[in-house]
């Protein structure tokens, strides 16, 4: 398939611009990176000449030969009593739980030393089945996070107050309080709401006085609920079972990323996307936005946000044999596709849609109830607890504030509406007049630092807690470390505040004696497994039509869609730099958020649509319900023609506030980007203030105004960083008919080569029969340590990256090393864009509203995902040219990168086929420049790094080690234990990570490894096969499920 | 014709100054004082020479017998003390023995009076500059044997010294004889006016082919042996850095027999042996507080990190106020190395004293050892290169063989299967009737650094 697609990595590489040409032909884009530096007038003011630099060099050199001579004292602090469980130099497991508001998954915790230093899910129990998304992974380094409150504040101190005194004064406020409203995130915790029940009734017993919980969520799915009331006479979320689904529509729902559970969901996809399974599902996506979701559907159309419904509509005629209406060109085209393949699945399909709005909710209930997929594909029994908050009442509560009609007290559990409300700015003002405002935020930031009194709450890793994440499961959280600051159990304080209980500091059992009394069953266990499962009480209610409600979406000539980007999301881990640097997976984008618009209207529009280094892009101002954001405009290929598209989550910390180091713009030499008025810069800007609520339901679209405005800005994005130039073979897809029918030459032929054989004659042999080396005895002895990486299942998430990023102690650069191409990331993870063409933009055919081939290469190409990390060639020609023998072959077939030996001359990151050499330009655990975003340079930062991983200083290389810190440790076992290595007992973090099953790690040479299967499938190919370096990572043709 | 000029000496010049230099670098170990030697391999681990320390200092011990009045007695003491204790003939026998705390002195019976007195001679002829290593004061003086031969290297310096002037003396002289006669004899060639400097140089241009090569070899032996001295750096060997508790591992693991695990108890686990917790500690020494002042005051430092009071009534008790004890690491790696315990002592079954040396014979609480008194160790692989250096370990996994096909392991029985499947590849290995631990990759990069 590959001759007559094209790959592309962006507009740069399409239209091969100079700048992308001069890039591509350089490893290291260091040019301009230098002139700047040597423009740079503090520096050319510097009065070191080069007599003075011989004599630097000579002292230096004298002065490291002496300090060499003498070995540093080291102390050695053994325990006064060992805690049974801790070895030191063994990590210790701990399974628990994690819960945010917005993700929620079984997990394990890595500890060393009693420190957590890594987090990944748990695959034994729970119904996530060991899949987490990289928020997830990430939030580990939340914990070590030196502006997370580490103590109770009063209101205007800097300092802590002790919490008895904080008590006091809230037990005080409470008792002359008349109204108390508590306002929180959505509560899935039993003895959460079970506490805030008891101090409720404390508190209306006597003085006539109104306490009332309020739950409101940023993101909120109130739709789903409020259509199945409709429905089926109870407000729910059901269980959604995409693995079954052999048909699945998604109308604008990003369910492989950020919708509802969708680590379970893409758990679950991932499942139904391999050829060689029982089934493979076909996926249709409607949506505006290019989500991850839709980039890895067999048909995607392109619609305005306002035409959900009208899609909605378009499927439910259909399917019913009414007939519907409204739809044109290639749209239509999806349509039908997606009507044929719904009727032949059945009740097997899923139809799923993102929007929030009643009427599109209601719709998909029809059209599932149409399907008959209650029962299959969507269980209403095991209803899904999360997303219980009604955001309506809070708008009411918003209103009595904001009127100064507020509550006398109001306890606030985190849910930051100063930064996530439409009215932030005017809450902002009000809740400062509230008598007594009450906050248990871990962070001192936009909302909690007007409160009278802030009594943090624990981090998840500190606390104990329980939740009913669905009808049919218990669990529970446990500490993995003692709380680090005086920080207090959010359940504690609603009984302390009850006086139902007394403080007793951070080593508290209180919140362990809650659940576990609340516990009927065998506790120990239920902590061992994390999660139990639990009788669901059966839902019989059944389907009742109603009538659906006629759309006032009030649609403009340009709309904008309000999206959550995988890694930050709505926002509330925004000073994760681990986060912040994890490139956007669609766009490619670090550290920022910007308008996405498609690259064929930018032309027209006068926008630049290539960008590098030294160039930006286009600012624009861009104006929705009255309110006015500057943002740069992004081309992105695939997003639907006259709509834009703005993450939420940025613009953090607009005051300043400590929310963390990571939350701000820096400069180029260290330090915060300072505004005109001396406040920090914010990354990207905040979007919240464009929701507007609908019927009451939080709208996350809208018409929206584009302005051209002066000026440029520039973008730090890695898409067209390590660019593999001129060579078509690293990526192969097929589709699933060709798969299935045809010979492996017609979809995966293996790369041939003419020599001439014995009897003189010209032959083709295939390239691994060529040899110009002698092989490294990797072959049949040993261990032979290889991967397969599935194209069809990789769903392009970031997990892998942000998971590797973690175990191996990758430093974070900050967005202006990004845009130099000096990210550190280990795996870089391709996103190509496919098109048919050669060559680009035509002009769009007014009359049916379809586009020919060589337009559809911006407007709507297709997307393949592929991780790329060092292939540990056993032909490395990395290893033949480092001129100190810094990196070498292992008997195990692993590419070595030795630290210590590397003087850093880069020629193997040139001599690299694959690009996937990183050089340490700098020394990022001690460079000024670095300070705010690597968290190795904060002294309880860098208590997340992982010790059995060296921290890689400046002027070496660095690169993907295949995880071979756990090949040592897997093989130790094995020989301590006298036994043989299992299969599937390696699990690099790349692959425990991938929610899909993607990537496949294992011992070659072990000829019952599922990875030597995997090798023999006749999917299975090898990036770059005609160079013949002999990688140990394989890829498995792409295959896609369309005619 | 001068002989000077002559083919046959300026050649037999060449090759004695090749000689010589080959002399230089290849030399014996030269000569040294048989007392010096006598009383660093057998006495200095217990008698200073002008200090007391575990025994009475040895200068003037032979003055101090003789005015006890018992001076030929002194031989019969150093032989064998115990007897002449017993034996009741000597007063002063038993009064230094009670002096030191009743501590008895080694036998050394295979001395002879003649090797006594030269132990005695050299130390009231000594200066305090011999101070006396802090050695383990073993029973086998195969370590202090070591201890002497490496100050026996200091001795072979000072001797090349007086070698060197020597021998510059008699270059001078013999050049100045040869001027006298050449002058003498060339009474024609007016250069008398040249000074030496003037004339070696015209001597060195003359003879500028030998000069080259002289300059060349020495060059690169210089660059050679430098080269290879530098393998042969360490700043670990020997190292011994002060303890907050002077801890005697020769009471705890030699003279009690407590097993090395039962303190390193991580030893089998995890990468590092572990430290003993105070509360391991504790497990033995709430009862055993001390007989002497100075052990007592040692075990009260582990009682006030336990927060142990003895004094509460009746039978001691917690306070509860702990303090970690802060130890000096004293087997330090750098952080780009991975070194894993479990590794060599459970997977490679070695022992304890196959790098840490025999630790039942240690008075002090540890050390690094150096590599020959490790290689002196029986059933240690002799290795050569310093210890904890990399070139140490490497030496190790190149000569440590690995059974892989004893049937003991069912990891290295798969292992051996797979290695099978190569024969030609397996032949190669097995040429030396061993797989050793490099052979399975040990010498490769990432076992260690990563």
């Amino acid at each position: 398939m590959g001759s007559t697609k094209k790959y592309w990595k962006g507009i740069e590489e399409l239209k091969e611009t100079p700048a992308f040409l001069e890039q591509r032909d350089q490893e290291f884009p260091a040019q301009s990176a230098i002139e700047s530096f040597l423009l740079d007038e503090k520096l050319a003011e510097a009065s070191t000449g080069r007599r003075d630099f011989l004599k630097f060099l000579g002292f230096s050199v004298a002065a490291a030969t002496l300090a060499s001579c003498e070995a540093p004292v080291t102390k050695a602090v053994p325990y006064v009593n060992k805690p049974e469980n801790v070895t030191p130099g063994v990590a210790t497991w701990y399974a628990s739980t994690y819960y945010d508001g917005l993700s929620y998954a079984s997990i394990l915790v890595k500890t060393r030393e009693g420190r957590p230093i890594f987090i990944k899910g748990n695959k034994d129990f729970g119904f996530t089945k060991g899949v987490t998304n990289p928020q997830i992974i990430s939030s580990v380094l939340g914990l070590y996070d030196s502006e997370r409150l580490n103590g109770a504040r009063k209101k205007g101190s800097k300092a802590n107050v002790a919490v008895n005194t904080a008590d006091q004064a809230i037990i005080q406020g409470l008792k002359n309080a008349k109204s108390i409203a508590i306002l929180s995130p959505s509560i899935i915790s039993p003895s959460l709401l079970k506490g805030i029940q008891l101090f409720t009734e404390t508190y209306t017993k006597e003085g006539n006085r109104s306490v009332e919980l309020v739950q409101y969520d940023a993101i909120s799915y109130e739709a789903i609920r409020k259509a199945h009331l409709q429905n089926f006479g109870e407000a729910r979320i059901p269980s959604y079972d995409f693995s079954k689904a052999r048909t699945i529509v998604s109308v604008a729902a990003d369910f492989c990323s950020t919708w509802l559970l969708s680590n379970e969901y893409a758990q679950q996809y991932g499942a139904t996307r391999n050829p060689d399974g029982e089934f493979m599902s076909t996926h249709f996506q409607f949506e505006s936005n290019l989500s991850i979701t839709g980039s890895n559907a067999d048909y995607r159309g392109q619609i305005k946000p306002s035409e959900t419904t009208l899609v909605l509509l378009y499927l439910l005629n259909n399917l019913k044999g009414t007939g519907g209406t409204g739809l044109k060109g290639d749209l239509l085209k999806i349509a039908n596709a997606a009507v044929k393949s719904l009727r032949k699945s059945g009740k097997n399909s899923l139809v799923v849609c993102g929007t929030n709005r009643l009427e599109d909710q209601l719709l998909v209930n029809a059209i599932n109830h149409q399907l008959s997929a209650y029962g299959t594909t969507i269980d209403l029994s095991n209803d899904v607890r999360l997303f219980g908050a009604e955001n309506s009442k809070a708008e009411v509560l918003f209103s009595n504030i904001l009127k100064g009609k507020g509550p006398d007290v109001l306890i606030d559990l985190g849910t930051n509406p100063v930064y996530t409300h439409s009215q932030g700015k005017e809450l902002k003002a009000a809740l400062g007049k509230l008598p007594l405002f009450v906050s248990t935020a871990r962070y001192s930031d936009e909302t909690s630092s007007l409160a009278s009194y802030i009594v943090p709450d624990h981090h998840p890793l500190e606390s104990w807690m329980d939740f009913q994440p669905k009808s049919g499961e218990y669990s529970v959280a446990q500490p993995t470390i003692r709380p680090l600051g005086d920080t207090c159990s959010v359940l504690e304080s609603f009984y302390v505040w009850a006086g139902l209980t007394k403080r007793t500091g951070k080593d508290s059992t209180f919140a362990y004696d809650t659940i576990r009394g609340a516990y009927t069953g065998n506790f120990d266990l239920l902590v061992h497994n994390s999660c139990v499962g639990t009788t669901i009480p059966a839902f019989t209610n059944t389907f009742t039509p109603v009538n659906i409600p006629s759309s006032n979406k009030n649609p403009g000539d340009w709309e904008v869609n309000f999206y959550q980007k995988t890694a930050i999301r709505d926002g509330a881990m925004a000073s994760n730099p681990w986060l912040q640097e994890l490139p956007d997976p669609i766009s490619k984008v670090t550290w920022d958020n910007y308008i996405t618009m498609n690259p064929y209207q930018m032309e027209e529009l006068g926008y630049a649509t290539t960008y590098d280094q030294e160039h930006g892009l286009n600012l624009a101002k861009i104006t929705v319900n009255g309110v006015s954001v500057t943002l740069p405009v992004y081309p992105q290929p695939g997003q639907a023609l006259n709509t834009v598209g703005v993450a939420l989550g940025y613009g953090r910390g607009a005051g300043g506030e400590a929310i963390g180091k990571g939350a701000y713009q820096t400069k180029e030499y260290g330090g915060y980007d300072l505004a005109d008025d001396g406040t920090k810069k914010t990354i990207g800007a905040n979007v919240y203030p464009m929701l507007r609520s609908s019927a009451g339901m939080l709208q996350y679209s809208g018409a929206a105004k584009v302005e051209k405005q002066e000026g440029t800005y520039l973008i730090a994005a890695t898409q067209i960083h390590h660019t593999v130039m001129g060579r078509e073979s690293i990526v192969k897809e097929t589709s699933l008919n060709t798969y299935k029918t045809k010979a492996k030459e017609a979809y995966n032929p293996p790369h041939m080569l003419e020599r001439l054989n014995e009897h003189g004659h010209h032959e083709k042999a295939p390239v691994s029969e060529f040899d110009l080396w002698n092989a490294h005895p990797v072959e049949k002895i040993g261990h032979r340590w290889g991967m397969t990486i599935d194209l069809s299942s990789c769903i392009g998430c970031g997990s892998c990256l942000v998971a590797c990023q973690v175990e191996n102690n990758v430093p974070v650069v900050g967005k202006d090393e990004v845009r130099r191409g000096r990210e550190m990331h280990w795996i870089r993870l391709d996103r190509y864009y496919v098109s048919n063409a050669e060559e680009a933009i035509g002009k769009k055919k007014e009359e049916d509203f379809s586009y020919s081939e060589a337009e559809k290469a911006t407007v709507n190409p297709t997307v393949v995902h592929m991780p790329l990390m060092c292939h540990h060639c056993n032909h490395a020609p990395c290893e033949t040219v480092c001129p100190v023998l810094a990196t070498t072959h292992s008997n195990e077939g692993l590419n070595q990168m030795t630290y210590n030996r590397c003087i850093g001359t880069r020629y193997c990151a040139n001599n690299c086929p694959y690009k996937v050499r990183r050089f340490n330009w700098f020394n990022y655990p001690s460079y000024k420049k670095f300070t705010e975003v690597n968290p190795a340079q904060d002294d309880l930062g860098r208590m997340v790094l992982n010790p059995d991983v060296t921290v890689r200083t400046r002027g070496v290389m660095e690169k993907c080690s295949f995880c071979v810190q756990r090949i040592q440790s897997v093989k130790l076992d094995a020989k301590k234990e006298a036994r043989v290595i299992e299969d599937g007992e390696l699990q690099t973090a790349c692959s425990e990570a991938c929610p899909t099953q993607a990537i496949t790690v294992g011992d070659w040479n072990d000829y019952n490894s599922s990875v030597y299967k995997s090798t023999q499938s006749k999917r299975a190919y090898q990036a770059l096969e005609e160079v013949g370096v002999k990688p140990n990572i394989w890829y498995k043709v792409k295959v896609r499920n369309e005619a | 014709m001068k002989i000077a000029h002559s083919e046959g000496f300026r050649k037999g010049k060449l090759f004695a100054s090749i000689l010589v230099f080959i002399s230089i670098i290849l030399a014996p170990n030269g000569l040294w004082s048989q007392g010096e030697n006598l009383y660093k391999a057998k006495c200095s681990s217990c008698h200073q020479i002008e200090k007391n320390g575990t025994g009475p200092m040895l200068k003037g011990a032979r003055q101090r017998w003789a005015d006890a009045g018992e001076g030929d007695l002194i031989y019969e003491w150093v032989k064998n003390n115990a007897a002449l204790r017993g034996s009741g003939k000597s007063k002063r026998a038993n009064q230094v023995y009670n002096e030191y705390g009743g501590s008895q002195m080694q036998l050394f019976a295979d001395l002879s009076n003649d090797q006594i007195d030269q132990i005695l001679n050299y130390a009231d002829s000594s200066s305090s500059k011999a101070a006396a290593p802090g050695a383990a004061g073993a029973a086998d003086g195969k370590a202090k044997e070591d201890a002497a031969k490496e100050e026996g290297k200091g001795g072979v310096s000072k001797t090349w010294w007086i070698m060197g002037v020597i021998f510059l003396v008699i270059i001078f002289s013999v050049s100045g004889v040869r001027r006298q006669l050449k002058n003498a004899s060339s009474e024609s060639e007016p250069d008398t006016n040249a000074t030496y400097w003037q004339e070696f140089k015209l001597w060195l241009w003359k003879y500028r082919a030998a000069t080259g090569v002289t300059v060349l070899v020495l060059t690169i032996s210089v660059l050679v042996l430098g080269l290879q001295s530098l393998g042969s750096i360490n700043v670990m060997e020997g190292y011994q850095p002060s303890q907050p508790i002077s801890f005697p591992h020769s009471v705890h693991a030699g003279q009690n027999g407590i097993d090395c695990k039962y303190c390193h108890n991580s030893v089998e686990k995890s990468k590092s042996a572990g430290l003993p917790t105070v509360n391991v500690c504790m497990n033995c020494h709430k009862q055993i507080n001390g007989k002497t002042p100075e052990q007592q005051a040692q075990i009260s430092k582990i009682y006030a990190a336990a927060g142990w009071d003895p004094n509460i009534k009746p039978a001691g008790g917690y306070t509860g106020k702990t303090s970690p004890i802060v130890w000096n690491k004293v087997h330090v790696l750098p952080d780009h190395v991975y070194f894993n315990h479990s590794q060599h002592v459970v997977a490679g079954k070695i022992d304890c004293i196959q790098c840490h040396g025999d630790m039942k014979t240690m008075k002090e609480t540890a050390k690094v050892q150096k590599v020959e008194d490790l290689s002196k160790i029986e059933g240690n692989i002799k290795l050569t290169k310093p210890t904890l250096t990399m070139g140490w370990c490497i030496e190790c996994h190149g000569k440590k063989e690995v059974v892989i096909d004893d049937k003991s392991n069912a990891y290295y029985d798969e292992l051996h299967k797979r290695l099978k499947r190569d024969m030609k590849h397996y032949k190669h290995l097995k040429e030396d009737e061993k797989i050793t631990v490099s052979e399975l990759g040990g010498w490769e990069c990432s076992k260690c650094h990563y």
